[in-house]
């Protein structure tokens, strides 16, 4: 198995790409939709095939940092011709900013479900630190995040994720299917330990988790190293 | 090396203490410490000086090394340049530890002061020398009357440790406390915190039997790591108030991750205050609110409250200041209802909760009875379904304050069932109304009674919501 630290290190980078973060991620034990790297359109259809349809293709570029901002996210691609397609699309719209194509990553469409952002980051004053809440529009403009100091106890993670406001929406309301609270609390206790064991790892951003009636499962992840 | 906590207990437990260059023309901290029990001693050189402090019936010496014996507390107040010379001078003696009252170092940002704190660090350190500060008051002792001060009072007992990165908060605290009948054991002024640091002060009073309660103003720890596992520690077995002062935002324009653009100072410090189990407060009236409400009361129980309240009109503000604080009313039980409309005037009035009672127990009311109150209280003693009560007293407006005979009768009521068959959560409003001088009186019976005393009700309520908090999250921890 490679090592994605050690090969980040090697390369002077201290920004993991998304295909590296779950790698590491997932040899942890933390649920994500595993991502592949591939360098041509013919190893991304080839990867699709062995993962199964739907797909969905993203820029990694280390240069790109808001993916799909430059158009370099495709959702959604039933089969090989529309893989290869899209791969053409995201390396024109590569080219067109300037920045080096390294490939794009492949993975398995997740079906949708209520999404939520765990998070790591390291306070210069109490050291690693776990957040949790909402995603969409609830992080991004109300805030509505809980924090807790690293190693979480599993009443930790119990309370903060009934501390956010928008609680309710993981219990279900109008009729939407509600998430799997305890398989959450298992998520983030498993980042926790993640934290709590890998000094080397600065930040973590696993942004949107998809939050099912039957689990969760980390659908974009950003892991950065100290420096 | 580490300063061995017996150091850090006999300096602030003194029997002896110097000090060393006070000034007039107050000389305040020979003067704080006049009613000091054991040997108190001064060290200045300045001729001008000395006339003043001998004047003031204080032993000046003009070197340390002829002080007897080896005081256990050093109060330092010369100019910072001289501070290297005093560390090492007390090291010699065998000084038990020092409180440097001296400012100018680190907290400058210039290179003399930081080099000047590094000097004093590296010797206390290589002597187990315990300084409290730089750049602080010092310590209060109440047993010892050590001061810093005038207002400090000088007695047995007290249950409460405080502990303060700011000299003014502090002092401030602790006399505030005061005047709200709160007794504080000890109170130390951190400073700097360049030798002995927040965890150092919090794991002594951890073991402190005299602070029962732990009071903390703090901007920024030392060690926010170990800080917060002391913390979490010591709230399992006593209550720790958490005032966290200097909110300002860090930049997060570096950030290359959401988490960490989110994690404001702010949001953390709240997060791990109450991670800690230690209730976070962000004023100085809300710190000393909810240490009245935990010295003063017995151990919250739960969130359903009986509110009393002598007008109509307040009954459903205080309905309201309990909604705000997530607070519960409750229906009172069958059996209260049945034996309270037996007697309780409901025209202009109301017994269920929250209680609009004027009508009923003021005799200045037609049907009202004094000695109805004790047939109230008995009834909610008896009721099964609350777990506290807060009881508004008027301080004006033809209250009972101005009768103070009749708020003497009024107070032995409430008095008799807060410490007898009641047994719950007992807090007591008096709005400052109209009438400053019936209020100042009032206020200070109600003190004086031993009572936890609000100005409003959104205070006491939000006060006890806070300690029933801990109470209930100390419980869940199986603490």
């Amino acid at each position: 198995m490679t090592d994605p630290i050690a090969a980040a290190r090697a390369a002077g980078r201290t920004l993991l790409t998304e295909v590296e973060s779950k790698q590491l991620l997932e040899q942890a034990g933390i649920p994500v939709v595993s991502a592949r790297l591939a360098a041509s359109a013919d190893e991304a259809s080839r990867i699709a095939d062995e993962t199964g349809y739907p797909v969905v293709l993203k820029v990694v570029s280390a240069e790109i940092s808001h993916k799909s901002d430059i158009g370099g996210v495709e959702l959604n691609l039933a089969d090989a011709a529309a893989v290869r397609a899209a791969y053409a699309r995201i390396e024109a719209a590569v080219a067109k900013t300037g920045a080096k194509l390294e490939g794009v990553s492949v993975q398995r469409m997740a079906a949708p479900g209520v999404e939520v952002i765990v998070g790591m980051t390291t306070d210069h004053q109490f050291g690693p630190v776990l957040m949790f809440g909402l995603g969409g529009v609830m992080v991004e403009v109300l805030k509505d995040v809980a924090f807790r100091v690293v190693p979480l106890e599993p009443r930790d993670a119990s309370l903060m994720v009934r501390e956010v406001k928008g609680y309710p929406v993981l219990e279900g309301v109008r009729g939407r299917a509600g998430a799997d609270v305890a398989a959450l609390e298992a998520f983030i206790l498993k980042v926790s330990d993640f934290a709590a064991t890998h000094p080397e790892v600065a930040e973590i951003d696993l942004n949107p988790v998809f939050a099912y009636p039957d689990g969760a499962i980390g659908v974009d992840a950003r892991v950065v190293l100290a420096s | 090396m580490a300063i061995d906590p017996e150091r850090i207990h006999r300096m602030l437990n003194p029997k002896s203490v110097v000090v060393v260059g006070d000034k007039g023309p107050n000389f305040q901290w020979l003067t704080n410490q006049k009613e000091f029990d054991g040997p108190l001693y001064s060290v200045q050189l300045d001729p001008n000086e000395i006339k003043g402090i001998e004047e003031r019936g204080f032993t000046n010496f003009t070197s340390l090394a002829d002080v007897p014996g080896a005081p256990d507390l050093l109060i330092c107040a010369v100019p910072r340049q001289i501070t290297p010379r005093i560390v090492q001078d007390a090291i010699a003696k065998g000084i038990g530890g020092i409180a440097m009252f001296t400012a100018g170092f680190a907290e400058t940002q210039e290179d003399l002061g930081i080099e000047l704190q590094e000097r004093i660090v590296a010797m206390a350190n290589e002597a187990g020398m315990p300084i409290v500060g730089p750049n602080c008051m010092g310590i209060y002792n109440r047993r010892l009357g050590i001061r810093f001060g005038a207002g400090m009072t000088h007695a047995e007992g007290g249950n409460i440790g405080v502990m303060s990165q700011s000299g003014s908060h502090a002092a401030g605290i602790t006399q505030e406390a005061q005047f709200a009948g709160l007794d504080v054991t000890r109170t130390i002024s951190m400073g700097n915190a360049a030798i002995l640091n927040e965890v150092d002060y919090l794991e002594y009073l951890e073991r402190d039997p005299d602070s029962q309660f732990i009071a903390i103003y703090i901007e920024g720890p030392r060690d926010g790591r170990r800080f917060f596992e002391a913390l979490r520690r010591v709230t399992k077995t006593k209550p720790v108030v958490v005032f966290k002062g200097g909110t300002t935002e860090h930049g997060a324009s570096a950030a290359r991750t959401h988490t960490t653009s989110l994690a404001t100072p702010t949001a953390l410090w709240d997060a791990m205050v109450r991670q800690a189990g230690a209730i976070p407060v962000v004023t100085r009236d809300e710190l000393i609110d909810t240490l009245s409400a935990l010295v003063r009361t017995v151990p919250a129980k739960g969130r359903r409250m009986a509110l009393l309240a002598g007008s109509g009109g307040q009954s459903v503000a205080v309905s309201d200041s309990a909604g705000r604080a997530g607070l519960e009313m409750p229906r009172l039980a069958d059996a209260s209802y049945d034996q309270l409309k037996e007697f309780f005037n409901t025209i202009g009035g109301s017994y269920f909760n929250p209680f609009d009672m004027g009508g009923t127990i003021a005799p200045t009311s037609a049907r009202g009875r004094e000695e109805n109150l004790q047939r109230i209280l008995d009834i909610l003693s008896a009721d099964p379904n609350l777990d506290a009560a807060i009881y508004e007293v008027n301080a004006g407006g033809g209250g009972p304050n101005q009768d103070p005979e009749r708020l003497n009768r009024m107070l032995n009521a409430i008095e008799s069932w807060r410490d007898g068959s009641w047994g719950k959560s007992l807090l007591m409003v008096m709005h400052p109304g109209t009438n400053p001088e019936a209020y100042a009186t009032g206020r200070a019976a109600l003190v004086e009674r031993g009572f936890a005393v609000y100005p409003s009700f959104d205070r006491a309520a939000a006060a006890y919501a806070r300690v029933e908090w801990y109470y209930r999250n100390r419980a869940e921890r199986g603490a």
